[in-house]
């Protein structure tokens, strides 16, 4: 089974993105902030990682060199609100770039994408 | 002048400084390669250092990481010329070790770790340079070439003989200067058209649009087959691929290929120093229109004292606060504060600062370390197998002293 990890600040969408990734029939583990993040990323086998950008302490854009240093070649998507990070050279190491929306089809499209 | 500054803006400059010099040891075992003296009082980095600086480039990135702290006592001394309220700066960056944490793996993950440095300086194009290299060269004129063919890539290439070619990367291109092949320290270099002895080789000079570059460097940091080096993974990868021109780095005044070298080894090192010599050198430091800068070093003149027979100098370079008895010199360059004892002889040789060249002492074909005590009637040189068995003697058989033995008069 394919392990995902969703980190997110917000814990209604943490729990949004979780609950329709294991209904995909993914394993879902989760953090709330890049820290923990990080140690996830450290400690456990993983596939793919949905990273907020916006989150106190550690920026979504800090975290992705540091989550590809860690283990390189692992999958990202970068899952924000907002647009303009995609013009930050940072963010162009992810695999994607994704607008968040209530409905995850998009997400869940590329998730299927990458990880095939 | 006006344009040239506004097209700077859009330019980030980095120089490359890290590598470990291994082919130059002993001269690095305690020193960044671009930190060594060369032609007397230079630093090899003073040369491309002094290029952006005769091309109006006044913001510089330089990489350091091996030996860093030789490389920011020069650039503290020699290059603190910049006006950081005009916006011109020097900054020594040894690897930051905060996205990863790790050395800089290769000359494209230098550049990759540093990522974010171009994220806010957001340019349009990256002159990318080495620390190493011994050339003039008008990097505004390559970058216009670079503008003129739409590049997202342009190398600088000048034509070296095929014997010598192995050690660089060797382009294949078309009549427009594009790029249609690339091959890194190929065994057997390809001739060029119409020049089968000579091989057009990479000078390791860059100018990158900034986004193609930047996707090139998160590509290359996925692979995990990469050496993350520009000559052997980023440049082949971007040929057919991308628009790679090559520029034909050429003197001004006289139209032919220009002088580059690689000091990336003793010999070579050694030799480009006897290219410094002559009355019509191969390269010439005292041309006016392309001044080198170098670290200002306070000493008394050089002084020359005959006691019966004259100080006998030829062909020669001899740095500021040196003092020579009676001595005969010829073809060396001699860096500042060296004293050369009466009866002794010198051809064909680097000598560092602080250098004591003993009574009747006989020095041929020798590279010496500064503060080495040469003593009296002392030879090198002369007697391979003494030689051999004292210092390290290069393939070309020349003899380098550094500075951690102590020499015993014979």
């Amino acid at each position: 089974m394919k392990r995902i990890l969703v980190v997110d600040d917000d814990d209604a969408i943490r729990l949004l993105i979780e609950m329709e990734l294991q209904d995909e029939g993914y394993e879902v583990l989760s953090a709330s902030n890049a820290k923990d993040a990080l140690k996830l990323v450290e400690t456990e086998p993983l596939d793919l990682v949905i990273l907020d950008i916006r989150m106190p302490g550690m920026d979504g854009l800090e975290a992705l060199p540091r989550i590809l240093g860690l283990r390189e070649g692992l999958k990202v998507i970068l899952n924000t609100a907002y647009s303009q990070y995609q013009e930050s050279f940072m963010s162009w190491a992810a695999d994607a770039y994704i607008i968040k929306s209530a409905d995850l089809t998009e997400l869940k499209n590329k998730v299927k994408e990458l990880l095939a | 002048m006006i344009l040239g500054m506004e097209r700077e803006k859009k330019l980030t400059t980095i120089i490359m400084a890290g590598g470990k010099g291994e082919r130059l040891f002993p001269l690095t075992r305690d020193k960044a390669k671009p930190a060594i003296v060369f032609g007397g009082l230079y630093r090899i980095i003073d040369f491309t250092l002094s290029n952006c600086l005769n091309s109006g480039i006044r913001r510089i990135y330089v990489l350091s990481q091996y030996g860093s702290l030789s490389l920011d006592i020069h650039l503290r001394f020699t290059w603190d010329i910049f006006r950081p309220d005009l916006g011109e700066y020097i900054y020594s960056v040894p690897p930051q070790q905060i996205t990863v944490n790790r050395w800089y793996r290769g000359t494209a993950d230098s550049i990759y770790q540093n990522l974010k440095l171009l994220d806010e300086e957001r340019p349009k194009h990256v002159l990318i340079l080495s620390g190493d290299h011994v050339y003039k060269m008008d990097y505004q004129a390559m970058l216009d070439f670079h503008l003129s063919k739409g590049a997202d890539l342009t190398v600088a290439a000048v034509p070296a003989p095929r014997q010598e070619a192995s050690a660089f990367g060797i382009l294949h291109v078309d009549e427009d200067h594009r790029v249609i092949g690339f091959l890194e320290k190929p065994a057997d270099p390809p001739g060029m058209p119409g020049n089968p002895e000579m091989s057009l080789v990479s000078m390791g000079v860059y100018v990158f649009g900034a986004e193609t570059l930047v996707r090139e460097l998160i590509a290359d940091a996925k692979n995990k087959d990469s050496q993350h080096d520009f000559g052997r993974n980023i440049i082949p990868r971007m040929v057919g691929k991308n628009k790679v021109f090559a520029y034909p780095f050429t003197d001004p005044a006289t139209g032919k290929p220009g002088y580059w070298r690689d000091i990336g080894q003793l010999d070579a090192y050694f030799q480009a120093h006897l290219d410094l010599l002559g009355e019509k050198p191969v390269f010439d430091l005292y041309s006016e229109d392309w001044p080198m800068r170098s670290q200002l070093t306070l000493t008394p003149p050089t002084k020359y004292v005959s006691h019966k027979k004259p100080v006998d100098i030829t062909d020669s370079l001899i740095s500021s606060g040196c003092e020579l008895h009676e001595a005969q010199v010829s073809r060396a360059v001699l860096s500042p504060r060296v004293r050369v004892g009466k009866g002794a002889y010198i051809e064909e040789a680097v000598i560092w600062n602080n250098v004591r060249v003993g009574l009747g002492a006989k020095i041929r074909r020798a590279i010496i370390e500064d503060g080495v005590m040469i003593p009296p009637r002392f030879t090198i040189g002369y007697d391979h197998q003494a030689d051999a068995s004292r210092f390290p003697v290069t393939d070309g058989g020349i003899v380098v002293v550094p500075n951690n033995v102590t020499l015993e008069g014979p």
